[in-house]
């Protein structure tokens, strides 16, 4: 982290923690003031409220919570420097340190404005799986993830987890009994979590642990922030292992909400008898795996077909097919030239219609609709790539 | 808000009707939420640069001050005012404290003045992020720079914290002393565009004299001489705790009224000679520089040292307590070339521990995470070594302090850098220089006011005409027989009291014959513990007697005992016995250790210490002791935890009075 960026954390902080205000609109705010002025929080809070209307589009609601928030500054600067001294590290979303697979998968949308953290922060940077499960699995899923955990070490992928009982403790102490790395994404505020620090103090102090948060650092852990830490987890990892699902709970809404945003999601194959969600979750999309992670290609009954096939929604595309469109690849493609919907399909080879492909990229804020005919489609503006 | 209307403020307010131009803009820039570092001398007025623009911001403005009694003195004043000023410090109860916190928190508090180390409060950290604050100033800044003459680590948290917040806020740092370089450290240090104000820190009430003597005796016989006639009263700094003491006890056995200060002394005790002070109920005060900073007394009338100091940053900041009332008073600098450079320099030497003590320290907190005690445990390191150590470790970014509730933990720091000990030869390397500059002082033939304030980064171009340069005057000494004769007579007569009782143990304060390197008692215990000198002399014996008579008077006890020597085989053991017939006591040889202790002295610290003796006693026929009075003997006296450990052991067994008499006793870390 720089200098001002460091002197700015009050200010990051404070922004990261904005009553009433969605994360995409802290996000906005951020690329706004970053990327396309140029500028920093200290010059944007030296503004007038008509400034900030005027030259942010920002809406008298939003300039007048701002307003509050900037007399909190002071008060989080003695906050800040309370975490800073004590060990804690505020990584802001425009820091180098910053996840980049995190942007990647939760987009401007969903990325947290700023991650809480103690330990090795290099790990953010790591490619990494994530493994999760149910907190009451069986002892066939901890086998899994303790199978999988020691293929991630040896392949030096860090594994990502949530520290809950069962799944996450298991791919947690498997990881590093393989002298491997991991993260632990906590449900709840960093400066919670004094026993777990207590705990893994060699772990964290030989480089092979990083501790993270998303949340205000003095949040106590409760069943939403458990929830609300999930989508983190899956941010966070390059590839997603599902031990053990059940058809409710954290884990089944985590892949919903993964197959949704378009991951691959690996899933333990279950044997015929095991009582749990795992084979439906396959059959919605997600990738049926063995203990060495390798895809089940016939399983011990032959699969049906997915069910998400005939399952027909009306707003929404396919999920099985959206999985296939990687934004960064389409970025990518956008960055340099504008192409129409029918090109970037031939480009990407996917196997879509052009409408869906149209109705697909109006829909992403930061592309940029081109008035031609056939419509031609470009990336916004380079900076927000650097962002996002 | 115009000048104008700020005067008129200003006097329904304070009561004072003007600024000074300095001061008006200063306050002006601070209500514009800039940053300022404020350089003038003592009474010049820094205060209300900060206080009346705390009154008339929304919010509470909060003043980070190292000096309780100051915090004091000016929460008195305001509160006179009418002004709501409060202070938050570790001399009030935790209650009061918590119920300041609490109505700073509903904002009922204009001014707050709080100690650096409370940055390391939960309580008060709770309480910062939720009150609403309009500036933070922060008072004696030099405390900042490790290039001033009071670094104080407590402060590096401000400093971040200041760092922290935002450019449009305002802070005020404010400082009496600074060299250029100290102002341009704290400058760089506090940043963000800060700019600074110097005024002339010239004293011209201050009369500066410089005494050439030979001996501690020359330096003793002329205060003996010449206190009396000094006028008012004033302070004695000497270079050593010890000295306080024995100073005191010289100007004690003359009649003078005078009490001794140190860092030493419980803060009950320190609190009621700084109320002696203020009152004028003594002559002087000896004291080590612990005392003054921040005691508001405008008529310090004298101000004496027996020791040079080790820069003239630290003289002038010593001195500068005198005469704050502008009225003339006398600064005096004993010098001895032959004996005085030792201690300062032994001060510049021993300012870092050694290189492998910090490796120690790392080693042992990548292991685990620690408390202070716990790393002081695991390593043998003394305190005061492990304090600088630990607080070095933090400013490099190695080591991080975490606090749990009450209790503080340091943790080494993943991918923490490699000790970096430039920083330390450089600052090893100004000490040294300034030292020169000290002794160049001392033996100045010009205007020595001159010479301080050019050292300062004064811009000051004439000369005080009242030093002793300037006047041609000399102060000397001349020794007669007869002040001879009165300071080998205090010598044999005075007696280090041990100050061992507690409210558990039946122990009372004991006695010893001597320091232990302050005279040849040393010389002789060590010459018969380790060169096998045979028994201790009987010179010896005749002066533990004389002290025995002195503090115990004809006071009977029941039975003698000794401490069970460690490696000195039976020499103790044959003192008492001598003891015990002269005195015509029985005594006993019950007294054995439970198991082997190792020598106490090569523990470092008072904790292992404590606990190399821990129930490390017994006594043959516990029954024997129940309803006696013990005299209690042993040749050293150190840390005091074996005396304290047998007087807790022996109060178990129903011992009614445990006094100790010892040979001698250390002055910290001299065997």
């Amino acid at each position: 982290m720089n200098k001002l960026q460091l002197s700015e954390t009050p200010h990051w902080i404070t922004i990261a923690h904005l009553p009433k205000w969605r994360t995409e609109q802290k996000n906005r705010l951020i690329v706004k003031i970053f990327h396309e002025r140029e500028s920093n929080f200290e010059e944007f809070f030296s503004l007038t409220q008509s400034e900030w209307i005027r030259d942010f589009g920002l809406t008298k609601k939003e300039t007048y919570s701002l307003e509050k928030a900037k007399e909190e500054i002071p008060n989080n600067s003695f906050y800040a420097e309370d975490l800073i001294s004590q060990g804690f590290e505020v990584i802001p979303i425009n820091s180098k340190e910053f996840s980049n697979t995190l942007k990647k998968n939760l987009k401007v949308k969903h990325t947290p404005p700023v991650i809480y953290a103690k330990g090795n922060k290099q790990l953010l940077l790591e490619n990494s799986i994530a493994i999760v499960g149910s907190r009451k699995a069986s002892k066939t899923s901890l086998d899994f993830t303790d199978s999988i955990a020691k293929k991630a070490s040896k392949e030096y992928k860090v594994v990502v987890s949530g520290f809950a009982k069962g799944v996450d403790r298991q791919a947690l102490d498997s990881a590093l009994k393989y002298n491997g790395q991991s993260i632990i994404v906590l449900p709840q505020g960093i400066t919670t979590f004094k026993s777990g620090f207590k705990k893994y103090y060699k772990e964290i102090v030989e480089g092979n642990l990083l501790v993270l948060s998303t949340f205000h650092p003095r949040a106590k852990w409760s069943v939403g922030l458990a929830m609300a830490r999930n989508p983190i987890i899956y941010g966070l990892a390059n590839e997603i292992y599902v031990a053990e699902s059940s058809q409710k709970g954290g884990t089944w809404e985590g892949v919903q909400d993964g197959l949704k945003k378009g991951r691959t999601i690996y899933v333990r194959y279950p044997n015929p008898k095991e009582k749990n969600a795992n084979l439906l979750l396959i059959q919605k999309g997600a990738v049926g795996v063995d203990f060495k992670g390798d895809k089940v290609i016939n399983g011990s009954y032959s699969a049906p077909e997915p069910v998400i096939e005939k399952l027909k929604e009306p707003a929404t595309t396919p999920i099985k097919k959206e999985v296939e469109l990687d934004n960064n690849s389409l970025f990518d493609l956008l960055k340099e030239n504008a192409f129409s919907s029918k090109e970037i399909i031939k480009k990407l080879q996917l196997d879509w219609s052009s409408r869906k492909m149209t109705s697909y990229l109006k829909k992403l804020e930061n592309i940029e609709v081109l008035k031609s005919k056939p419509l031609k489609f470009q990336l916004k503006n380079n900076s927000i790539k650097t962002l996002f | 808000m115009t000048r104008n209307q700020a005067e008129t403020k200003l006097q329904t307010t304070f009561n004072l009707s003007k600024f000074y131009d300095t001061q008006w803009e200063v306050i002006e820039r601070v209500f514009n939420g800039e940053r300022i570092l404020l350089i003038e001398k003592t009474g010049f007025g820094k205060s209300l640069c900060y206080q009346f623009p705390a009154t008339q911001f929304s919010g509470t403005t909060v003043i980070f001050s190292p000096l309780i009694a100051l915090m004091r003195d000016q929460v008195n004043k305001l509160q006179q005012l009418g002004i709501n000023a409060k202070c938050i410090n570790s001399n009030q109860t935790s209650e009061e404290n918590e119920q300041i916190i609490e109505e700073a928190k509903n904002n009922k508090i204009k001014i707050l003045y709080i100690a650096p180390e409370r940055m390391e409060n939960v309580e008060w950290l709770q309480a910062a992020k939720t009150m609403n604050l309009s500036m933070v100033v922060v008072d004696e800044a030099h405390c900042i720079s490790v290039w001033g003459h009071d670094f104080r680590p407590a402060f590096r948290r401000i400093i971040n914290l200041v760092n922290l917040l935002p450019k449009n806020f305002p802070v005020l740092a404010t400082t009496a002393t600074a060299t250029k370089r100290v102002e341009e450290d704290i400058k760089k240090q506090i940043g963000k565009n800060i700019a600074s104000y110097r005024g002339n820190l010239i004293r011209d009430n201050l009369r500066l004299w410089v005494v050439h003597v030979e001996s501690e005796d020359e330096k003793m016989i002329w205060l003996g001489k010449n206190l009396p006639n000094l006028t008012g009263s004033g302070i004695i700094y000497t270079g050593t705790q010890v000295n306080t003491e024995i100073y005191s006890k010289w100007f004690e056995y003359l009649n003078i009224n005078s009490t001794f200060y140190n860092g030493g002394l419980d803060s009950e005790t320190r609190q009621r000679v700084e109320e002696g002070l203020l009152n004028n109920s003594y002559k002087c005060v000896v004291s080590t520089n612990a005392l003054g900073m921040g005691i508001d007394k405008p008529d310090i009338r004298f101000i004496i040292h027996t020791q040079i100091p080790v820069s003239p940053i630290h003289y002038y900041q010593e001195i500068g307590r005198a005469g704050r009332d502008g009225n003339p008073s006398n600064i005096i600098l004993f010098y001895n070339k032959k004996d005085d450079l030792a201690l300062p320099q032994a001060f510049i030497d021993g300012g870092r521990p050694p290189i492998k003590k910090y490796q120690r320290v790392i080693n042992v907190l990548k292991r685990e995470r620690l408390g202070r005690n716990g790393v002081i445990k695991k390593t043998n390191i003394k305190q005061t070594q492990i304090n600088v150590i630990l607080s070095d470790l933090i400013e490099q970014g190695i080591v991080n302090q975490v606090i749990e509730g009450r209790r503080k933990y340091y943790e080494y720091k993943f991918n923490a850098p490699e000790l970096n000990t430039e920083p330390f030869e450089t600052l090893r390397t100004a000490k040294q220089t300034d030292f020169a500059k000290m002794i160049e002082y001392a033996e100045l033939t010009s205007c020595r006011m001159k010479f301080l304030c050019d050292f300062l980064g004064d811009d000051f171009s004439t000369t005080c005409g009242v030093c002793d340069n300037d006047r041609g005057k000399r102060l000397g000494i001349t020794i007669t027989n007869d002040w001879q004769n009165k300071l080998t007579d205090f010598r044999e007569s005075y007696f280090p009291v041990l100050k061992v009782e507690s409210r558990t143990s039946k122990i009372v304060n004991g006695i010893a014959a001597s320091y232990y390197g302050v005279s040849n008692v040393g010389q002789a215990l060590h010459n018969s513990k380790y060169q096998n000198g045979g028994d201790f002399p009987d010179w010896l014996l005749k002066l533990t007697l004389k002290a025995f008579r002195k503090h115990y008077g004809k006071e009977r006890f029941d039975v003698v005992l000794y401490i069970p020597p460690t490696e000195s085989g039976d020499l103790v053991k044959n003192f008492a016995q001598k003891i015990a017939k002269v005195l015509k006591f029985p005594i006993s040889d019950g007294l054995k250790k439970t198991r082997v202790t190792d020598s106490q002295k090569i523990f470092q610290t008072g904790l292992l210490k404590r606990d190399n003796v821990k129930n490390a006693f017994t006594f043959e026929d516990a029954n024997d002791l129940v309803g006696k009075s013990v005299l209690l003997v042993d040749d050293i006296y150190d840390s005091g935890a074996t005396i304290k450990e047998v007087g807790r052991y022996l109060t178990k067994l129903g011992a009614i009075k445990i006094a100790p008499l010892i040979i001698a006793k250390t002055v910290g870390g001299d065997i």
